[in-house]
């Protein structure tokens, strides 16, 4: 107990204290507040505990049902194959189109990464790059392209494969539930895809040597191997996909503003959003709050799963990838023709969304059934239409300040995880990495009951002034970014390297600011890019806190509301050309920090 | 220059004992070194002198200045690190200067004092390099002269010279041993190494599992290993398990093994008596062919094994009784495998620890 106290006494000296104090009070108000009000909204109902809400969702087959309530599955009429999944009830259907995504993710995932690390053959550069494209940002209007390819009447997909190629006997309808499980899909395949090549990257060639020298190859090398060594990152991107997916508002949105399909309407994450759209005026109801804590503990029990592997300590590890050379083999002709197929297939298919966008942004595509003409009307919206300016400008200045604020909260509580003895510490390294786990769209609706109801009428209230609320959304979404490069970075500083200068008379303070950040200079402004690039084209809170008041909507605000329908000005193709903004800054932030900085870290796109 | 105490210093990591009840005085302008096995806790009690580590119990003294709760900074102990710990991102110069600069010693001050130090590690040409455009002993030269400059009143090295090359670690410790007798700073050395520690100190403590277990000057611990570890850790050695027999007088005592008897001094600190269980140390070199006296012991034994390693030929004899002796003879001695030999120790470096 004395030598507790005198631990104790020692760790905390001033910089300790500024920096573990300011996350903690950053994290209590901005993350753990607005979790609690609703769940109190949720569980407390004439001042009293009471699962109502809960029993009133889960019984209603709207939202819970055993046998399927409509919906269409390879079901053909006239000469259309309608393609668009059986509604369970709203939660169900959350649930099925996340265990889908993610099972489909780590298949392709998994295959990627093997054929990427294992072999060599030739253009393999070209088609790293390329397997990484459905990663570039272009909310709303990817599945909005998705819908058009797939359109029965007007779709390409269908022009090509059935009316001209005649491979198709019918037309495909893909919409609805399976419309946005293949928009998913076809983004998210990459995080699991980069999880597992860091995995597999980090495992000793001399495992895999071992194995064939003892005379396992081929399969049973992967599968005794190879595969149980990369299970760590199939573990962490699977579960991150999953999250994902249950959160997402893009691909339901899209389908919904292309089509308006009533099944594309029936998950957790289009609810919230809705009954949020609906209440504003008369607050957030309590159903809707139950809603929101249904979809938060299906990810945090996700989250928890996983939890060893997607720390910050295992982010330390994951960057560290690429210590090894794993030996890399020589395809035969016919391993050669499978691999191209497989990933000329991948790839078509999964950069036909940002193809689309692009095609979208420079040709006529809104107005016609098929692009006919090359244009520039719409890109120049981006510079002369005083809305989408206004859009732009406040993304970039949300963004900047949330980069700040990250920044000086993220790499306080990761130097403190990383180098205080004080005990139960680690409670930081939770709270930093938890928002991965905590929908956007549930920090949006803990933002508007926790802030307008204990702030009201003040700046922190989101129906003034939903600006400080976003940036604070953003950076607390984006923390686990920094705090996992600032993170991976100590883990590269070896400790003597500060006790040398304390050793020498410098307080922690000085050792801090003249050996700590210097040091960590390139994980600071490779984890802000990232910060910033995801900040930017950030969804949940930026449609729902930023519909507040109009004037302070963000880029994928103006992009929604173009899509959805309801935008006063402006077309899907302007939408399109601020997808292909947001593309741009993502490529050139990843050249920077792959380039200059030389980061071998890669876009893991948490 | 001060003196250092550490005073029933203990640190107990779950159930790993880094120090226990460790009690050490070490003097002004002494090279003072901790040796011991890996692990055995010789760097904890390095680091909970400098501050690093906070003891459980225990107090330490500097100076005679009690400094157990005063953070690392404010100690006055200068470190030289394992693997130097040289900042990547500053030059030699500023390497060095960097613990004036947090003192706020005047620029021309600071300049002169870096240029002075760096001439005393043979530097002087090399300020504007940054380290990893250093080879490993000028690197370990760095992080000597940074420590120094800021003229601490006690130096800790902790196993400074483990990272260099066999040639330049004998070279860089005969430089250490130079400079710290003229400064005449303290200094306390960790180290596992048991020939670089004899070589450098004036004093070392031989710890093993976080105990201390004997201070003494290199020649004490050599000759005089107070127990059976003590002894095996330093030098090289033949062990035979025997039982006391009889005390002849104060610490000349007759021992009994399977092989027969020996007399040897008893060098444990402990009180013997007749039957206890002892070992008998037998150091390779005290052991001749030649009978040069008539207090010696002798054995009887063959050769099992042969080594030629230039200035010496390592024998290993066989002897009645089973144990194999190793003896370091002249290697211009006509011998052959399977010979009988006759091996003579004299008595008073026939060693006998307690366990």
């Amino acid at each position: 107990m004395a030598s507790l106290l005198r631990i104790l006494k020692r760790e905390f000296d001033p910089l300790t204290i500024t920096q573990l104090s300011s996350s903690l009070i950053f994290f209590c108000l901005f993350l753990i507040a607005p979790i609690i009000s609703i769940l109190s909204s949720a569980f407390i109902r004439y001042s009293e505990f009471s699962l109502y809400w809960f029993s009133e969702l889960l019984g209603d087959p709207e939202y819970l049902s055993l046998t399927p309530r409509g919906g269409y599955f390879f079901e053909l009429h006239g000469d259309v194959m309608y393609i668009w999944g059986y509604d369970y009830g709203i939660i169900l259907n959350s649930l099925i189109v996340a265990i889908v995504v993610a099972l489909a993710c780590s298949v392709i995932g998994i295959i990627a990464a093997l054929i990427i690390t294992r072999y060599t053959f030739p253009f393999k550069n070209f088609f790293k790059v390329a397997i990484l494209v459905p990663m570039l940002a272009t909310p709303f209007v990817n599945a909005y392209v998705l819908g058009r390819l797939f359109s029965p009447r007007a779709g390409v997909i269908n022009l090509l494969l059935h009316d001209i190629l005649h491979i198709l006997p019918w037309r495909v309808d893909i919409n609805g539930l399976v419309g946005i499980a293949l928009a998913q899909i076809l983004s998210y395949y990459p995080i699991v895809y980069l999880n597992i090549m860091a995995s597999m990257t980090n495992i000793d060639p001399s495992m895999e040597e071992q194995a064939e020298n003892l005379g396992a190859r081929g399969f049973r090398l992967f599968r005794t191997v190879t595969f149980p060594l990369s299970l760590p990152g199939l573990a962490a991107g699977a579960t991150v996909v999953f999250i994902f997916s249950m959160e997402d508002l893009g691909a339901p949105i899209g389908f919904i503003g292309y089509s308006a399909n009533p099944l594309a309407k029936k998950v957790i994450s289009y609810q919230i959003f809705s009954s949020f759209m609906e209440a504003v005026a008369g607050g957030i109801s309590s159903e809707t709050a139950a809603l929101a804590v249904i979809l938060l503990m299906i990810s945090l029990a996700g989250f928890m799963l996983v939890k060893r592997y997607v720390s910050l300590k295992f982010y330390a590890m994951l960057s560290r990838g690429g210590r090894w050379k794993p030996r890399v083999r020589k395809l035969s002709i016919k391993g050669l023709a499978i691999v191209y197929l497989f990933l000329a297939f991948l790839i078509t298919l999964a950069s036909m969304p940002q193809l689309g966008v692009v095609v979208l942004a420079f040709s006529d595509w809104a107005k016609e059934n098929y692009p006919t003409s090359f244009t520039l009307e719409y890109a120049s919206r981006l510079v002369t239409d005083p809305n989408v300016v206004r859009a732009i400008s406040n993304s970039i200045i949300y963004s900047v300040a949330a980069v700040i604020i990250a920044v000086l909260i993220g790499s306080s509580a990761a130097y403190v995880v990383a180098r205080s003895r004080i005990p139960g510490v680690e409670a930081l390294d939770l709270l930093a990495t938890m928002p991965i786990a905590v929908p956007g769209i549930v920090i949006a609706v803990g933002y508007f009951l926790f802030f307008s109801y204990n702030f009201k009428n003040t700046l922190l209230d989101p129906l003034v002034e939903p600006m400080i609320l976003l940036i604070l959304a953003y950076s607390v979404r984006r923390m686990p970014f920094l705090a996992r490069s600032v993170f991976a970075g100590l883990q590269q500083i070896h400790i003597a390297l500060e006790e040398a200068s304390l050793n020498l008379g410098a307080g922690k303070g000085y050792t801090f600011s003249r050996i700590v950040v210097p040091l960590l200079a390139a994980n600071l402004l490779g984890g802000s890019l990232l910060t910033f690039v995801y900040s930017m084209s950030e969804v949940s809170t930026s449609v729902t806190l930023g519909a507040l008041r109009e004037d302070r909507g963000p880029i994928t605000f103006y992009i929604s509301q173009v899509i959805y329908g309801t935008a006063a000005v402006g077309t899907v193709s302007v939408a399109a050309s601020l997808c292909v903004l947001l593309m741009t800054i993502q490529i050139v932030s990843m050249a920077l920090s792959n380039y200059i900085l030389r980061q071998r870290v890669a876009f893991l796109g948490v | 220059m001060v003196e250092v105490e550490l005073i029933n210093i203990t640190k107990i990591y779950g159930k790993v004992k880094a120090a226990y009840k460790v009690n050490l005085h070490v003097k002004e302008g002494e090279l003072f070194t901790l040796l011991g096995p890996s692990g055995c806790g010789k760097t904890t009690i390095l680091r909970i002198i400098a501050g690093f580590e906070v003891p459980d119990e225990g107090r330490v003294l500097i100076g005679g200045k009690d400094v157990t709760d005063l953070p690392p900074y404010r100690r006055g102990t200068s470190m030289v690190f394992q693997n130097y710990a040289l900042w990547p991102h500053m030059t030699v110069f500023e390497n060095v200067a960097y613990g004036l600069r947090v003192r706020g010693v005047p620029k021309t001050e600071l300049k002169r004092r870096v240029k002075e130090v760096l001439e005393m590690v043979k530097l002087e040409g090399l300020e504007n390099r940054y380290p990893h455009q250093l080879s490993g002993g000028q690197q370990q030269r760095v992080a000597l002269a940074r420590a120094l400059v800021v003229q601490p009143h006690v130096l800790l090295l902790d196993e400074p010279l483990s990272n260099l090359d066999a040639k330049l670690r004998i070279e860089m410790r005969e430089e250490l041993k130079r400079l710290q007798k003229a400064l005449g700073i303290t200094t306390i050395y960790v180290t596992h190494d048991q020939e670089e520690a004899m070589v450098l100190s004036d004093r070392i403590a031989v710890m093993n599992q976080g105990e201390i277990l004997q201070v003494g000057t290199p020649r004490d611990i050599y000759e005089r290993p107070v127990n059976f570890f003590v002894a095996t850790f330093i030098g090289r050695s033949s062990v035979i398990e025997c039982k006391v027999k009889r005390i002849i007088k104060d610490n000349l005592i007759e021992v009994a093994w399977k092989g027969g008897v020996l007399k040897g001094i008893f060098t444990s600190s402990n009180q013997v008596k007749v039957g206890d269980n002892v070992f008998c140390i037998l150091r390779p070199e005290e052991i001749d062919i030649n009978k040069e006296s008539d207090d010696v012991n002798e054995l009887i034994g063959t050769i099992e094994w042969m080594a030629y390693v230039g200035t010496r030929a390592e024998v290993r004899v066989k002897v009645k009784g089973g144990e194999e002796i190793l003896v370091s003879l002249d290697p211009d001695m006509e011998l052959k495998l399977g010979q009988e030999l006759k091996i003579y120790i004299p008595v008073s470096d026939t060693i006998i620890v307690s366990p």
